[in-house]
């Protein structure tokens, strides 16, 4: 019904797993990253998996669950801080079916499942955002906020604005699994 | 803007037919699918205008605690742990303890820990920069400060006053409860709570021939009250209220003589919705403990059964009872195939990454509708219900009263959009849970039912007077089926292309009701028993909005599109 979003094949690669990222895209540290599968990474965003907790081993920094979308320029970046005089970067985890909008800074310290964050968002450090939560274009959410479930939270700073309809979780699967089909590449190097 | 439809909800209107959708007020009657519930019981559906709300829990939308409803008076609908508002912006504050950051990170991060420090607290706020000490509210501890703050307030002239006021309507409201017990006992679908009563019952005391606000009976219950009253003495304030008025206004003359910023008057906002006391100084505005939220059952308002029950747990989104509008009537997509085509061609050609924006103007401009054409739209119809159904479409029938005058009326109707849709019957496939999970979704399930499809595509061709267009089914797959209308634009039409549609449609019934209750019946998802499938029909009414009507000199240039 709605129309593909195409983007050219040359620009985007493809894990087994559907994973889409774009080559256009920034991503540090990929080995502390991981993609749920069917997540796309579209142009110019920026992942900073290399922020990571000081120390031996290997850590995951970054993870995102399956059918999210980091959109075009956004910034994920680990949140950090000062405890008993260390200075340390904390993993950010990210669920299923996330849609953040183009030009959002994210530096949460999770997000939960069917979450729709606008565009042009900052999302401060050690936020977490609940369940079917949805933060609208251009809002500011301040460091340390919590965003409770099915809450719809604008402005700056972003405050609640009125509880989501009971039928969110279905509508964000369906709309991001919908997304995940319209994109597609171009038809002619089908 | 992108065409879309709405459903109707009659909230138990008398009339069957929903206002006619170029008044504003009818946009209140229309909703997107999604908000929509519906009950079994009255086999109709229900919006959240008309729902019964109940408070199910309470939780602190910052701490996330469960609040038991036994201590949310106590603590006055607010959070007793350590969560507070800044005054100022709204956010959230942070305890801080007094003594420095050691380094230059932490202190450009306000985020600081708060298990360390130096007493006194103070409340910060990391957006606005506002902290309590600035109001001297400072603590010695990092613990159990909405228990310190909740004392300010409770020693706040205005909250004494308030709690006097209770004690002095304490017995009204005990006497007023046990007399409204018979009759909203004898019908329980108008509950008149005991503070409505006499909150009414004031009024109508202080306002001689205002009648008391009671939806049962208004009489027979005004009588009772009116032998109960004259009981009460007049209440007295704490503060003469003169009193009070002369002493503040006083103070208040001397801070606006000497005002040099607006920044220094409390906003509105701050001081009603945001504060306990009512400062007119900014700088006198004090932190708040943070309001609770509450999770909501919903019943419907006819037959009262529950229509949303969540689950105990706060943030928990799943429901104990969900009956939604999506899970029995058809979900309804429109779109007009001439925007839709004239927008895949742009991205095609200006290959990737149009920005939204843009595209989103583009759009507006390609699926414009000019007057003196006509265009077809699409409706795809989308099955929730594990069985096919057929759907019928109509345009809705205006109520007799509104055409009296037969010349106006086609004076109108010449000035007006025409609007055709498909007449006969459609089927749209049953819903299987496969199809959620096949992604690509690329099959086509055609003609089980040997239903002839149209060309989908070749019709935007002719953009004339619509000689060769066709309305009736462009596509069926799986558990939808799209069909194509057409609406004709006059070349005097203006405004919005917007009007009533009334679909029906047949599914199989699983009731085991006895048969002579033909015609009405619940649409459900559940697998019926191995009786004889029986076909039951419903109705609902929409409102397709194709979009404004745009006039242009030179038709010519857009003609081929
Ligand atoms: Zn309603
Ligand atoms: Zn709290
Ligand atoms: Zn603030
Ligand atoms: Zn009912």
């Amino acid at each position: 019904m709605d129309l593909p979003i195409y983007y050219t094949r040359a620009e985007y690669i493809e894990t087994d797993t559907g994973n889409k990222v774009s080559r256009r895209a920034t991503i540090s540290g990929p080995q502390n990253i991981i993609l749920g599968g069917k997540t796309i990474i579209a142009s110019g965003a920026i992942i900073r998996g290399d922020l990571r907790r000081t120390g031996p081993g290997h850590a995951v920094v970054i993870s995102l669950g399956r059918y999210c979308l980091i959109g075009e320029g956004c910034v994920m970046r680990p949140p950090y801080k000062t405890y008993r005089g260390n200075f340390n970067y904390y993993p950010m985890k990210i669920g299923d079916h996330v849609h953040i909008g183009a030009n959002s800074i994210v530096e949460a310290a999770t997000i939960g499942n069917h979450v729709e964050i606008g565009k042009n968002c900052i999302i401060g450090k050690f936020t977490i955002i609940k369940d079917c939560a949805k933060i609208a274009d251009n809002t500011v959410i301040p460091p340390n906020t919590v965003v409770p479930a099915l809450a719809l939270f604008a402005g700056s700073p972003g405050r609640f604005v009125e509880d989501l309809p009971e039928s969110t979780p279905e509508m964000v699967e369906a709309q991001t699994k919908q997304y995940y089909t319209r994109f597609q590449p171009l038809p002619q190097e089908r | 803007m992108a065409p879309k439809i709405e459903y109707y909800c009659p909230c138990l209107a008398e009339s069957p037919y929903p206002p006619p959708p170029h008044l504003a007020s009818s946009s209140y009657s229309f909703h997107a699918l999604h908000n929509l519930f519906f009950c079994e019981e009255c086999d109709a559906v229900r919006c959240n205008r008309c729902v019964l709300v109940e408070v199910s829990g309470y939780y602190c939308p910052n701490c996330l605690f469960e609040v038991p409803s036994a201590s949310v008076r106590a603590e006055k609908n607010r959070c007793a742990r350590n969560c507070f508002l800044c005054p100022n912006c709204r956010n959230t504050l942070t305890v801080v303890p007094s003594d420095p950051p050691e380094d230059v990170d932490s202190r450009m991060s306000p985020i600081v820990s708060t298990t360390l420090g130096e007493p006194p607290f103070f409340l910060y706020c990391n957006h606005c920069r506002w902290d309590s000490a600035e109001v001297d509210i400072t603590f010695e501890k990092p613990t159990g400060l909405a228990a310190q703050l909740q004392k300010f307030e409770d020693s706040a002239p205005e909250s004494l006053e308030f709690e006097r006021l209770k004690e002095h309507f304490e017995p009204f409201l005990r006497a007023s409860s046990s007399s409204t017990a018979l009759p909203s006992a004898s019908s329980h679908h108008v509950h008149t709570n005991p503070i409505t009563a006499a909150a009414s019952s004031a009024l109508a005391r202080d306002i001689p021939g205002v009648g008391k606000y009671n939806p049962l009976s208004r009489s027979r219950i005004g009588r009772d009250k009116a032998a109960h009253r004259q009981e009460y003495p007049d209440y007295k304030s704490r503060v003469e209220v003169g009193h009070a008025a002369a002493l503040s206004g006083e103070v208040d003359v001397e801070l606006l003589r000497h005002l040099e910023t607006v920044g220094e008057v409390a906003s509105l906002e701050q001081r009603w919705s945001n504060s306990w006391v009512t400062p007119l100084r900014a700088s006198d505005l004090k932190p708040l403990r943070i309001p609770l939220q509450s999770k909501k059952s919903k019943r419907c308002p006819s037959c009262r059964h529950i229509l949303i029950k969540p689950e105990q747990k706060a943030q928990s989104t799943r429901f104990k009872i969900k009956l939604v509008a999506a899970n029995y009537l058809p979900a309804i997509a429109v779109t007009l195939p001439h925007a839709q085509a004239a927008l895949e061609m742009m991205k095609r050609s200006s290959a990737k990454s149009v920005s939204a924006a843009a595209a989103a103007e583009e759009q507006q401009t390609a699926g414009a509708l000019i007057a003196g054409h006509s265009y077809s739209f699409h409706l795809a119809f989308t099955n929730p219900l594990y069985d096919p159904i057929q759907i019928r479409l109509a345009k809705a029938v205006v109520p007799a009263h509104m055409t009296e005058d037969a010349e106006a009326a086609e004076r109108a109707r010449r000035s007006t959009f025409q609007i055709q849709l498909p007449s006969a019957a459609f089927p749209v496939g049953a819903f299987a849970e496969a199809w959620e999970y096949d992604d690509e979704d690329e099959d086509m399930f055609l003609d089980e039912d040997g239903v002839e499809l149209l060309d989908a595509r070749g019709k935007k061709g002719k953009d004339g007077r619509g000689k060769s267009r066709s309305v009736g089914i462009v596509d069926k797959r799986a558990n939808v089926t799209i069909v194509s209308g057409e609406v004709l634009i006059p070349k005097e039409a203006r405004g919005d292309v917007k009007f009533n549609m009334l679909v029906s449609y047949t599914y199989r019934s699983d009731d085991p009701e006895p048969s002579e209750e033909v015609e009405v019946g619940t649409p459900s998802r559940s697998h019926g028993t191995n009786k004889a499938p029986e076909m039951k029909n419903f109705s609902f009414y929409t409102v397709v909005d194709l979009g404004s009507i745009m006039y242009r000199e030179e038709p010519k240039l857009t003609a081929d599109l």
